[in-house]
């Protein structure tokens, strides 16, 4: 990192999987112009995520990456030692002491569901090419017009699923969710497979086949369609349904079907109970966030299989290219809306930055080869 | 048929006969070969040698009265069969006969059914027969066990219409089968039993069982929640629509509109096989039960991430989450540095259990939302009557569906598919059944395997017997739940009770079991019920632990008395002690197995309990345990009626009537179900017990309604009543109960000019009065009163004795008929949606209804209403039971008179 750049925001999303940061990099000459009496600083945002059991190497980063730059000071005037940031997800309760003890942080928590949609409207409104459909390895980008966004239903896969129906500003609920979500995959995948990482199941499953483990319609009527009710040969009829009567041990099969097998049969079902939910309240666009999806494409593969054949076509799945920041993000915008509140004229810091959200200070950083996690949102903030 | 026979291959027909050879020797070995026999319809060449069916038929059959599922009879005058072969499991249903017992032949009866106008009614193209439906399972890997089942019981040469009994010859039988396994299969059923395989499309077959059994099963349908079964009435008319969500391997989620209308609306993939699948991957269980079974052990917090690990502990009370909320199944094996053999099987098996059942009735419920069903209903065999598995997709509906929708479970869950290939036969006979034609009976298997079969078929009651002994020496590895017996009943051997926790024999306690569902196409419901719909026959309800263990308890100590009473009346041979011992073996099983799980049987009441010791004893050739003490009593009351008779005639009709009353009301007190009076028994004789009975009347009784009904008999200010048409007198006990309190009364009511008809028990119950009993009862009685002679030969009573009836109505025609008919019942109570349909068209033209005895009003039909006016009399012989019901205590009197309910 360049040690130019001067970090001086930071909010944390802490999962039971994973550790989402979103920080704020400025790119060096803190002020170029002054606006309402506000200095603007040009920078980036930038991310970064941990494994939650491995919340030393996260805890290590910040120390030296982010607070070095700079001396945090909350904006009530405390003390310096006392510095607040915005957490959110589960993980900023439970470790909540655990910062404070080794950082010195304090959490100035924030909702977890408002925090995920909040960084999606952010994502949507501000950033242009955020969302894009995936159908048969063809990535399309969406265009979302800003009047036209809500309602929609979001989805966030994280170790569990949540769905949110989103209908405004900070205006939502949760509706449904499933406890079948990444962490089912990665929990029954490392038993399955022995393999330590997501990222090493996912990278299995692309190798795999699941015809090996899973019993298909064919399977069942003798390789014929059941067409009379619409299920091709190759539906699934139960997944991991020929483990049953092959008499077969775990040994025998390849931890690449397994993980394949695996992966079908999460994202086929958050695909469909996805779908079910927007049916019930007449929604026509689901966009589906968090890490599970990671941009990889068999699995946005799946998800937008399932919810096509559900719908027949009608409902569209959408995924975010910044899915797996969504909760961070939203921390992260949340010192926005508390500024209002807490804006006192006199009190000007430099620390004290504020993002502004309106698109024109927001550029992103177009990309051309794939989604890449640490990818940065280049922006301005105000400084008031 | 037998034309396309002959244009068989010769060859080919070589082949078959070595295969009907060799079948033999398989299946039967003492069966012989026979030339075909002539007397039948089927042309065939002689050469071909053939099964002696009718032979095979004789052979070993010994009358049996209940063919069970778990000890097939080969005596079973079988219709046909139907398969659903699924990849666990198959089902099997068939269809036997019953022997028509109701005798046209006989003339009084011939003169009762002309009096009462009962015509055959009958509006089909084809006879209705009464039967019985079989269920029984077998493991789909021992397919050649449920093979050679159908083969002992000759079932696949039937022909496919239940009212005939024609065989069929081998190689032209077709056999209904859905369920994957039809296409599998289909060759080995012809080589092993030469009969062809009709596949019936599945979720047709799945949908035309549920419809089936939810119209025709009472209960069927029933919710639980939180381990509690609590059975619902569903409203045939009001059935549809509804959503089915069948669970085998996949799940498919069906919404059903109507017979035969029906759509499969969604499915998922993650069903019983990812279950078993996933489960046998990580757990190395060997068989589906056995990875259910670890489940019960299980705590799937070890490996499921729960809110509250998300949350240091805490709800996430803001969306409703609770901190024991699985957030993310499995999610516990990301973090930890496990490996999969530290994790225990148990918790491995809860989580996935929990995973897929939680699954399944979300996507269930958000189905039944997109419809605007209210009703969601589960099958298949991943449920298999498993209590976790039904309670974790009920909290998902109710969760979900904020309490708004309910996820209800069938009984016969595992049969849809068999039932609705059965249902697939043209002409089925069951089409237009209707509950109250249906009966289940619970055989004495039942409380051992519930449906399922172990062990060959038997044929014989010794057998039976010995299936019964052998199991009670197995008693070591088998715990006894709760004793249910006092140890004073050990006289008889012991009642050591088979439990549920042993390896061979364990009843898995939330296990369905599934009766023999009798089909009585007789039965009616009673026509003067005033609201057939909400009727509950029941007055206490057994759902209420403490009500059903005083019950239990109460059977259980009656049962040494029982026996006694019961081996006495054969004789006290050896062979009625060895009955009698595995009789008490028996019902004792039934009582702990309902003790343990009182749903068992299904919805649960007293009549139903009671109507169990019946079959039970039956079923132990225990035809009539009282025979003997109901003749003596019998023949004593009779001695002493012509003085009571005349005590009454002596007096004024206002006087007389309470006296009446008072006598039905003291008479009452004979009664052999009841261990107060047993006790009294052993104190006096017959007419000592009822003159002190009839001394201690004193009114007012504990419910006295007697004024009304005197005012209605007898009017008021000076005003004369009409006379009621026909009065329908239910009678309970034999001896003095009937001939010294319900004749006089009867007596009563035929000197105003009102026909009587008199109606009791179809079979023994304890010492209840039958209907086979009365006719001689009421002659001995008509011996000594003209009154009750005439009114019985103008019933069609005494035409045995008549040397020309028809003469000697015409002389007595001022008198009314006294009429004897069936309730359509064995047992002591009475459920008024199941009676005789002679008793049906006697009560077309009936307006005043008398129930008497605490069975029949008291146990059952205490708080029924009639749409005529209805008196109902008992002494109330059980400290508990007047507590209960009446706020008072043992020898308590209930006189209660109704009108006719609007």
């Amino acid at each position: 990192m360049d040690s130019t750049q001067k970090i001086s925001h930071l909010a944390l999303d802490i999962g039971g999987t994973l550790i989402k940061l979103v920080y704020f990099s400025a790119n060096g000459d803190y002020s170029e112009e002054s606006r309402n009496g506000c200095s603007v600083v040009h920078g980036k945002l930038c991310f970064a995520k941990f494994e939650t059991r491995k919340i030393d190497d996260c805890l290590e980063f910040i120390r030296f990456n982010i607070l070095h730059h700079s001396g945090v000071q909350h904006p009530n005037g405390e003390a310096l030692d006392k510095l607040y940031v915005k957490a959110t997800g589960g993980g900023a309760f439970k470790f909540a002491d655990l910062f404070k003890e080794k950082l010195g942080i304090l959490f100035d928590k924030e909702d977890e569901m408002h925090s995920l949609v909040g960084g999606v409207n952010f994502l949507l409104k501000t950033v242009p090419r955020e969302a894009f459909t995936y159908l048969d390895g063809q990535k399309e980008f969406v265009k979302i017009d800003h009047n036209d966004l809500y309602p929609y239903l979001l989805v966030n896969i994280g170790s569990g699923v949540s769905m949110i129906k989103v209908d405004g500003d900070g205006k939502y609920e949760r509706i449904s969710g499933t406890s079948l979500g990444g962490g089912t995959f990665l929990g029954l995948g490392k038993l399955l497979t022995k393999c330590k990482s997501f990222d090493e199941l996912l990278e299995l499953s692309h190798h795999g086949n699941n015809r090996v483990i899973d019993m298909l319609v064919g399977d069942i009527y003798g390789g014929t369609d059941y067409s009379k009710i619409g299920l091709s040969s190759t539906a699934i009829a139960s997944s991991f349904g020929k483990a049953i009567s092959d008499g077969k041990e775990l040994e025998d099969y390849q931890p690449e079907d397994v993980a394949r097998s695996l992966l079908r049969m999460i994202s086929n079902n958050i695909g469909q109970i996805a779908y079910l939910n927007a049916l019930r309240f007449g929604l026509k666009r689901i966009f589906f966030g968090g890490f599970f999806i990671r941009g990889l494409e068999y699995t946005m593969d799946t998800i937008s299989v399932a919810v096509h054949f559900w719908s027949r076509g009608e409902a569209k799945a959408m995924f975010l290219r910044h899915e797996g920041f969504l909760g961070a993000l939203g921390a992260f915008t949340s010192y926005n809306n508390q500024s209002h509140n807490d804006l006192k004229p006199h009190h000007h810091t430099v620390q004290r930055a504020i993002l502004n959200c309106s698109g024109d200070n927001l550029r992103h950083i177009p990309v051309t080869s794939n989604l890449n996690d640490s990818e940065t949102i280049e922006c301005s903030i105000n400084l008031v | 048929m037998a034309g396309q026979e002959d244009e068989h291959d010769p060859i080919l027909d070589d082949k078959k006969e070595a295969e009907a050879k060799s079948e033999v020797c398989v299946g039967g070995g003492e069966r012989d070969m026979a030339p075909s026999t002539s007397g039948t319809s089927i042309h065939r060449s002689g050469s071909r040698p053939q099964l002696d069916l009718s032979k095979a038929e004789i052979q070993g059959n010994l009358e049996e009265r209940d063919p069970t599922i778990l000890l097939p009879n080969q005596s079973d005058d079988i219709s046909h069969l139907a398969l659903d072969i699924g990849g666990s499991l198959i089902k099997l249903l068939y269809f036997s006969r019953h022997e028509d017992y109701s005798n046209d032949g006989d003339k009084r009866k011939r003169t009762i059914k002309e009096r009462l106008g009962i015509t055959n009614g009958n509006l089909r193209s084809y006879p209705v027969l009464g039967g019985r439906l079989h269920f029984v399972k077998f493991e789909t890997h021992k397919i050649n066990e449920c093979l050679d089942f159908i083969h002992s019981k000759q079932l696949h040469r039937r022909d496919p219409y239940p009212w005939s009994s024609k065989t069929l010859p081998l190689g032209t039988g077709v056999i209904k089968v859905t369920g994957g396994g039809a296409y599998k299969f289909a060759d080995l059923f012809k080589e092993r039993l030469g009969v062809s395989i009709e596949k019936e499309d599945e979720m047709h077959c799945l949908v035309s069982g549920a419809n089936f059994l939810l119209k025709a099963i009472r209960h069927e349908a029933f919710t639980h929640m939180e381990g509690e079964k609590e059975f619902v009435q569903i409203d045939p008319n009001d059935l549809y629509p509804y959503l089915l969500v069948n669970v085998g391997s996949g799940v498919s989620i069906i919404k059903v509109d109507g017979e035969g209308k029906f759509e499969r609306v969604s499915g998922t993939n993650v069903g019983g096989g990812t279950y078993w699948g996933l489960g046998r991957l990580l757990t190395k269980c060997k068989s589906f039960d056995e990875l259910l079974e670890l489940s019960q052990k299980g705590d799937n917090s070890a490996i499921d991430m729960l809110v509250g690990d998300i949350y240091g502990g805490m709800d996430y009370s803001k969306i409703g989450l609770s901190a024991s909320t699985i957030a993310s199944s499995f999610g516990k094996a990301i973090s930890e540095n496990k490996e999969l053999d530290d994790y225990r099987p148990e918790d491995i098996s809860l989580s996935l259990l929990r995973m897929i059942s939680y699954n399944i009735g979300q996507i269930s419920y958000l189905n039944a939302l997109r419809f605007g069903l209210k009703r969601i209903f589960f099958g298949g065999f991943f449920i298999r009557g498993h209590a976790y598995t039904m309670d974790t997709i009920s909290f998902a509906v109710h969760f979900w569906s904020k309490g708004e929708m309910q996820a209800m479970f069938l009984r016969h869950e595992g049969f849809l598919g068999a039932l609705g290939a059965f249902m697939s036969y043209e002409k089925h006979g069951l089409d237009d059944l209707m509950s109250h034609q249906l009966v289940e009976r619970f055989p004495m298997g039942a409380p051992y395997t519930g449906g399922n079969i172990h062990g060959p078929p038997l044929g014989d009651l010794n057998e039976k017997i010995s299936w019964m002994e052998k199991f009670v020496r197995r008693g070591t590895e088998i715990t006894a739940p709760v004793p249910m017996t006092p140890s004073k009943t050990t006289g008889l051997g012991g009642f050591e009770v088979p439990s549920s926790r042993g390896s061979a024999l364990r009843s898995d306690a939330s296990a369905l079991n599934v009766g023999v569902l009798h089909f009585v196409p007789t039965l009616e419901v009673f026509p003067l019920l005033a609201d057939p719909k909400t009727y509950e026959p029941n007055t206490i309800d057994l759902s209420d632990q403490g009500e059903r263990e005083y019950w239990l308890k109460v059977l259980s100590e009656h049962l040494p008395d029982l026996v006694d009473t019961a081996v006495a009346s054969e004789g006290g041979t050896e062979d009625a002690k060895r009955r009698g011992d595995a009789f008490a073996r028996a019902f004792s099983a039934h009582l702990a197995r309902l003790m343990e799980e009182p749903a068992a049987y299904g919805k649960l009441g007293l009549a139903n309990l009671l109507e169990l010791r019946e079959e039970c004893l039956r079923e132990f050739q225990f035809v009539d345990a009282y025979r003997s003490i109901k003749q003596r009593e019998n023949e004593a009351s009779l001695a002493v009626l012509p003085d009571l008779l005349e005590e009454l005639d002596s007096m004024s009709e206002e006087a007389r009537l309470l006296t009446l009353i008072e006598g039905v009301l003291a008479a009452n007190i004979f009664d052999w179900g009841s261990r107060a009076c047993v006790d009294l028994y052993h104190k006096g004789t017959i007419i000592e017990i009822y003159r002190m009975s009839r001394n201690k009347m004193q009114r007012p009784w504990r419910v006295d309604d007697f004024d009304a009904f005197k005012e209605r008999m007898l009017g008021s200010g000076g005003k004369q009543p009409h006379r009621h048409k026909r009065a329908l007198l239910f009678v309970d006990n034999s001896g003095a109960d009937v001939i010294l309190g319900m004749l006089p009364l009867a007596r009563e009511f035929l000197r105003r000019g009102t026909e009587v008809v008199l109606v009791a028990n179809s079979l023994p119950a304890l010492n209840d009065v039958t209907a086979m009993e009365l006719p001689d009862i009421v002659a001995g009685a008509a011996k000594h009163c003209d009154i009750l002679r005439r009114a019985a030969e103008m019933g069609g009573l005494l035409v045995d004795a008549m040397v020309n009836p028809g003469d000697g109505s015409k002389k007595d025609s001022t008198s009314a008929p006294l009429m004897v008919v069936e309730n359509g019942c064995g047992s002591p109570c009475i459920d008024l949606r199941q009676v005789s349909s002679e008793l049906a068209a006697a009560a077309k033209d009936a307006d005043l209804v008398v129930l008497e005895g605490m069975g029949r009003a008291l146990h059952t039909n205490f708080n029924a209403q009639f749409k005529c006016e209805a008196l109902k009399l008992a002494m109330v012989k059980n400290q508990r039971l007047a507590e209960k019901l009446i706020k008072g205590n043992i020898y308590d009197c209930v006189c209660r008179y109704e009108p006719p309910s609007l």
